[in-house]
């Protein structure tokens, strides 16, 4: 069924028009890689701070670098989105691909977790004592989550098509 | 000497394994999420975007992303052995070495920089032209660097 609506996403003409551009998609890869490092370098300090390190670092500078975490998200996600329409047969049957996607939705679950259950703790955290267990369990799973969100996507032309 | 290299038992490892190559170019974009991502992080921390960052942990971040540009120059060098011949006449490639020697020595002044600015700081960043000049410089050399990275497959 999956693959029927990847054959007609790739007959549109705005699909069309995405893989036969000469500018489009290496354009769409540099903005994709530049999104991915605001995503992974705002991640990676926020992390690292949640997990316990980087104790210098007033937690309330987490809040202030979501913001940037969301804007490489944001990026990743229009760019993601263009690469997909652009070559939906190539990337639905793709292994790589369908476990990356797998991992991006448990890391938003973990996000979610994060608002839920962590955000509004961060104003009362004592700078000489480690973030709670949740926390620090958060911090971990979104740091290996988005590593290997990153390891497989860069590894999608070259793994099986299932 | 370039075609020398390529034929170096690790160049022939890197270009005929299965695994190599692409397993390289991972590791590649993970040193590349650390150095540009945290540098930028810093630079948007300096041109004052990103409130709350004061000096000494900003320079342990610093440290952070040496630790990426080692990932990436020794995954790059084994990348680059692969295919000597060719890189070393790809523009785009020959621009991004460039690119990239320019962040690094920017990053190098912002360190210093920054050091030199604890003590009379007040435990804030500064807020001079010469920053504001460095950390724009250095958001400009990721982002052309990134561009050419990515742009060596099309030329």
């Amino acid at each position: 069924m999956f693959y029927r609506i990847a054959e007609q996403i790739a007959e549109l003409p705005f699909s069309v028009w995405v893989s036969t551009s000469t500018w489009i998609w290496p354009t769409m890869e540099i903005l994709h890689f530049v999104g991915l490092s605001l995503l992974l370098g705002s991640l990676l300090i926020i992390d690292l701070r949640m997990a316990g390190y980087l104790s210098a670092i007033q937690a309330s500078l987490i809040e202030r670098l979501l913001p940037w975490t969301l804007v490489g998200f944001g990026m990743n996600l229009v760019t993601g989105v263009l690469f997909f329409v652009g070559d939906p047969t190539r990337y639905i049957v793709n292994v790589g691909f369908q476990i990356k996607i797998l991992l991006i939705l448990i890391a938003g679950l973990n996000a979610i977790f994060y608002y839920w259950r962590v955000r509004s703790t961060i104003g009362a955290w004592d700078p000489d004592v480690a973030p709670p267990l949740i926390a620090r369990t958060i911090a971990y799973v979104s740091i290996s989550t988005w590593t290997a969100v990153l390891l497989l996507g860069r590894l999608i032309p070259y793994v099986g098509t299932g | 000497m370039f075609e020398w290299l390529e034929y170096t038992s690790v160049a022939l490892w890197v270009g005929q394994s299965s695994w190599g190559y692409p397993f390289l170019l991972s590791l590649h974009a993970i040193g590349l999420a650390i150095v540009a991502g945290l540098f930028s992080m810093r630079d948007l921390s300096l041109l004052g975007l990103i409130r709350g960052l004061t000096p000494a942990p900003l320079l342990s971040l610093s440290r952070l992303a040496w630790v990426g540009f080692l990932i990436n120059a020794v995954s790059g060098g084994l990348l680059f052995c692969s295919q000597a011949t060719v890189f070393v006449e790809s523009k785009p490639f020959l621009l991004k070495l460039v690119f990239i020697a320019c962040g690094m020595i920017t990053a190098s002044i912002i360190q210093t920089h920054l050091r030199e600015s604890i003590p009379t700081s007040r435990n804030r960043l500064p807020r001079d032209c010469k920053t504001i000049f460095l950390a724009a410089s250095s958001l400009m050399m990721w982002f052309l660097a990134i561009t050419s990275g990515r742009l060596i497959a099309y030329a």
